[in-house]
């Protein structure tokens, strides 16, 4: 597995897309979070070709809205999640109905500050922390979210009760949490 | 201030996109609401990113990028059809909302219907109770997510007022009634169906559709 690029943060590639249209550090971006985008796709149940496709409207709209980008507020990763996330809803299960657009985490196009290394730092504790969490609790979190599946399919899958994964899963969150939690 | 939140599991289902709609948008508001949440999600979201980072990743198809680079230079599509923000009050959400119109649904309530059942079998809805008015007493065959816009509410376990969230699931029986004051007001995700307690509450649950 290739490792984020140190020399240049995925957060200053970021930027550098906003404020400088920069191809070059585009192609390092798409290097990096294509191919995990697509394995998230992939892993949420959609299909190959449709995932793919999916994908490439993430990285679109990494390039088109760079400018919303804000470093102190989330890292390179939890940004393009996001986008992820939120393409995967649309697409999926769009609400047909109008209702008031809010999402606050793509609001507010601030334009950054020199928090980059904080972001930088955030990501890479989590990641260790996800790394030492108990077996149990980290297979509890990963099926919650890769695998798209409700509590109720967990519990069938691991043939646990749904008081014993929630428990997990907030073992997990606590965990976690407490390591963001220090560092901001 | 607000003092109900959602659950970490409820808040965690958000931020990975496996819950409908309706709810999305009742968490959704009480987060605009709840710097708490907001900052809640945003750990969150890490954890999200965080596990993107660590997945295998999963081969591109041929000229993947050539594909894409052809698409840097168009133009970018207008922003997809949704309202305004609105003003994140709880008033400021109710008057954007309440575009429809009220119905009648038993002495005291009333509710506007918001979203339809969607295939998860999810509804949005706003409900009105007048003050000092209860709801009959019943459990839940799936989740249920509300947030109070207006007035303030009591269900035995505790007080919701403006930007309260509370949730129920499966097997969690309640009997929510009004307080007194401005009529009560939520914004209410609804997953399969009410189980009234009852004669009276079996006979009109198919006529308010809940």
């Amino acid at each position: 597995m290739t490792d984020a690029p140190d020399a240049i943060s995925l957060e200053a590639l970021i930027l550098a897309v906003a404020r400088e249209r920069d191809k070059q550090a585009f192609t390092v971006l798409f290097d990096h979070f294509a191919p995990r985008v697509k394995a998230f796709l992939q892993r949420g149940g959609t299909p190959g070709a449709s995932a793919e496709d999916m994908m490439q409207d993430v990285l679109l709209t990494v390039w088109n809205k760079a400018a919303q980008f804000d470093p102190s507020r989330a890292s390179a990763q939890a940004w393009v999640f996001g986008i992820a996330r939120n393409l995967k809803i649309d697409t999926i299960r769009r609400a047909r109905v109008p209702l008031p657009e809010l999402d606050p985490l793509q609001a507010e196009p601030d334009l950054p500050s020199d928090d980059v290394v904080a972001a930088r730092q955030s990501s890479r504790l989590v990641r260790q922390a996800i790394q030492d969490l108990p077996a149990e609790q980290l297979e509890v979190l990963k099926l919650s979210y890769f695998e798209d599946m409700s509590h109720g399919e967990i519990e069938k899958a691991l043939g646990v009760p749904l008081g014993t994964i929630k428990s997990r899963l907030r073992l997990a969150m606590a965990k976690l949490r407490q390591v963001l939690k220090e560092e901001s | 201030m607000t003092t109900h939140h959602p659950s970490e599991t409820t808040l965690w289902a958000h931020v990975t996109g496996s819950l409908p709609p309706a709810h999305r948008q009742v968490i959704a508001i009480h987060v605009a609401l709840c710097p708490h949440c907001a900052a809640e999600l945003r750990h969150l979201e890490e954890i999200g990113g965080a596990l993107l980072e660590d997945l295998t990743p999963a081969p591109l198809a041929a000229g993947s990028f050539t594909r894409l680079l052809a698409r840097l230079d168009e133009p970018v599509p207008p922003p997809r059809p949704a309202m305004a923000s609105p003003p994140a009050s709880p008033a400021g959400f109710l008057s954007a909302l309440a575009t429809g119109r009220w119905r009648w649904t038993g002495p005291g309530i009333a509710m506007m219907p918001l979203m339809p059942r969607d295939d998860s079998n999810t509804r949005l809805d706003l409900i009105r109770v007048a003050p000092n008015t209860g709801l009959l007493e019943h459990g839940h065959g799936g989740f249920e997510s509300t947030v109070v816009l207006q007035g303030t509410f009591d269900d035995g376990s505790g007080q919701y007022g403006p930007g309260d969230f509370g949730e129920a699931g499966r097997g969690f029986d309640h009997r929510p009634a009004a307080l007194p004051g401005p009529e009560c007001i939520c914004l209410i995700a609804t997953t399969a169906h009410l189980k009234p307690h009852g004669l009276l509450g079996r006979l009109v649950r198919p006529l308010i559709g809940m």
